[in-house]
């Protein structure tokens, strides 16, 4: 039979020169930010699979958790007393046990953000320049107080105890409440959490965008990390970082093409099953007995909490 | 004497008034009919049933459903509109493309709702339908996370909640696995012998030798060349050729490797 393989690709690996003396291109840069999508993907899936476990508290209504979320972040607000935010904040670490999620893994977020705004943001107002009282740590001493307009800077600067006691409680609070807020997201599927919205008055068009976006976001995500592998895997040789940027920012374009015609597809599936501008979403849920419960030993704690 | 239920009449499309995608595509469907439409890729197979579901427009032709005109127009009446997509379900190629609810049993009651059925009778199809696929186990799954061949359940799931008159369905057995073709090919069969009209594009002759339904070859001149029963289609060798729907190729046999028109379904002949 005839061979009409060109003759390059009868030609072994080795034997070819170019090959021989190339590197492999550099792609580090784009590695972390495709790895922290897909990592950011993944989540996705560990959400799910918490919340489709069969505890307690994942199988409360939906309706329910986002009631309570908004009821325990407003008693979290209005408690200014630190014993009583440390009580709720154990009150959420022993739900969360309850709920067998991965614990390290989601207070590391938790005191990621209640570090930054909670602690980070705030620390300058523990300061005797702004909350006077009496100062438990002493950064700075000038040879004089400082007056000009209205403000005085007092000759020693440092952290005072109310200072401390006024971050200590704002930080607790940003500290319970996105924690109870991941609670109540890490235990409940996102469909039905965005359903839920419902209850609130929120229209079902406005919570099938929002759905869309979530499947959009997963399958953009995938996309990406396709595109890139199949980049990775035929990059090779001596080419600069410069070019694989317009590479990278070529591919961009494509992916966003694609994902409009995906979008414009999906328009057509909604069409052909009687979408007319207008969504009917459908909320099946009814209330069960743990959601009573569960409600009633919310409101209670929270009166008695506010109380203590 | 059966009325046709749809009717495409001189049909020509083109994408961007510049890719020519369908010309003189002239084609008539009667009710409780199977029709494959057949031909190679690009041909325009899914263009043709995009049209037939109203969902993009001719640049110049008619298609009637049940002898009414469907265009921007008449689609534009609210009561002919509910009416065309109750009576017509299409499944895409590429269920991914279909399936946009949240969950599984969202997907199925997607339709139904819009269509104003009420909420307890489009739980019951729902539910029934689920039954029917041997599909209950993903009831409550969310549609990212099923396998390709789970996703085209749910896909042809979220259609028969409508139950429509007409089953337009775009490759039915693409990506599937052999057992998964199998489920698909009889649960063809056994909807159109319950009264449903199907209309399916296909580029594998196994498949319609499976079905035995009318058959529409479409060129890649994307004009409809020749219509007929299966075995009519399939028995015109030189035919078949000339539409490159069989073609000479290579393959092995125990003595060596030879090269002659070879089709692995229907016939195979040295």
């Amino acid at each position: 039979m005839e061979n009409k393989i060109p003759s390059y690709l009868l030609q072994p690996v080795n034997d070819q020169p170019e090959f021989q003396k190339a590197k492999r291109a550099r792609l580090s840069f784009l590695d972390k930010t495709i790895m922290n999508t897909a990592s950011a993907v993944k989540s996705i899936y560990v959400q799910a699979e918490n919340a489709s476990k069969e505890n307690v508290i994942q199988r409360i209504n939906p309706y329910v958790k986002l009631i309570v979320m908004i009821y325990s972040i407003f008693i979290i607000s209005i408690v200014s007393h630190l014993e009583a935010q440390l009580i709720i904040t154990i009150f959420i670490f022993s739900l969360f046990i309850i709920a067998r999620l991965k614990i390290f893994r989601v207070y590391k977020k938790i005191f990621f953000l209640a570090t930054i705004f909670g602690f980070i943001v705030v620390l300058p107002a523990s300061l005797n320049i702004i909350t006077p009282g009496k100062i438990i740590f002493n950064i700075i001493t000038i040879n004089k107080p400082l007056h000009f307009w209205i403000y005085t800077i007092p000759q020693n600067i440092g952290f005072t105890e109310n200072g401390f006691k006024v971050v200590s409680l704002i930080f607790l609070r940003i500290f319970n409440s996105v924690s109870f807020a991941m609670l109540i997201v890490f235990t409940t599927s996102f469909p039905s959490f965005i359903k839920s919205f419902k209850i609130l008055g929120v229209p079902d068009t406005f919570m099938m965008i929002i759905s869309l976006a979530y499947k959009y976001i997963f399958i953009l995500s995938r996309i990406i990390e396709e595109t890139y592998f199949a980049l990775k895997s035929r990059l090779s040789g001596n080419i600069k970082n410069s070019r694989i940027r317009e590479l990278v920012s070529g591919r961009i374009f494509f992916i966003f093409k694609k994902s409009m015609l995906i979008y414009e597809n999906t328009y057509y599936a909604m069409v052909s099953r009687g979408y007319q501008g207008k969504v009917l979403l459908h909320s099946r849920k009814k209330l069960s007995s743990i959601d009573f419960v569960a409600l009633i030993i919310i409101v209670i704690l929270g009166i008695w909490i506010i109380y203590l | 004497m059966t009325e046709d239920i749809i009717s495409l009449k001189n049909i020509d499309y083109s994408y961007y008034g510049k890719i020519p995608a369908l010309k003189n595509i002239n084609l008539s469907v009667k009710k409780g009919e199977m029709v494959a439409i057949i031909g190679l890729n690009g041909s325009g197979k899914s263009t043709l049933l995009h049209i037939i579901n109203g969902l993009i427009f001719p640049d110049s032709g008619e298609v009637l459903f049940n002898g009414n005109p469907v265009s921007e127009k008449s689609l534009s009446d609210k009561n002919f509109g509910i009416k065309l997509r109750q009576s017509m379900g299409y499944i895409f190629q590429n269920p991914e493309i279909q399936l946009f609810c949240p969950t599984v049993f969202d997907e199925l009651l997607f339709a139904p709702l819009q269509l104003n059925l009420p909420v307890k009778d489009a739980e019951d199809r729902a539910e029934k339908t689920l039954s029917f696929l041997g599909i209950e186990y993903l009831k409550d799954r969310p549609v990212l996370m099923l396998s390709g061949g789970e996703k085209k359940k749910v896909a042809i799931a979220s259609v028969l909640t409508m139950n429509p008159d007409i089953l337009l369905i775009d490759e039915p057995l693409s990506s599937l696995d052999p057992k998964t073709q199998t489920f698909f090919t009889d649960l063809l069969l056994e909807l159109n012998h319950a009264g449903k009209t199907i209309v399916f594009t296909t580029h594998h002759l196994d498949l319609i030798d499976h079905l035995q339904p009318r058959v529409a070859v479409l060129s890649e001149e994307h004009t409809i060349q020749k219509t007929g029963t299966a075995s009519e289609i399939l028995n015109d060798e030189e035919f078949l050729i000339s539409v490159n729907l069989i073609h000479e190729h290579v393959h092995k046999h125990e003595n060596g490797e030879h090269k002659h028109y070879h089709s692995h379904y229907v016939f195979h002949k040295h």
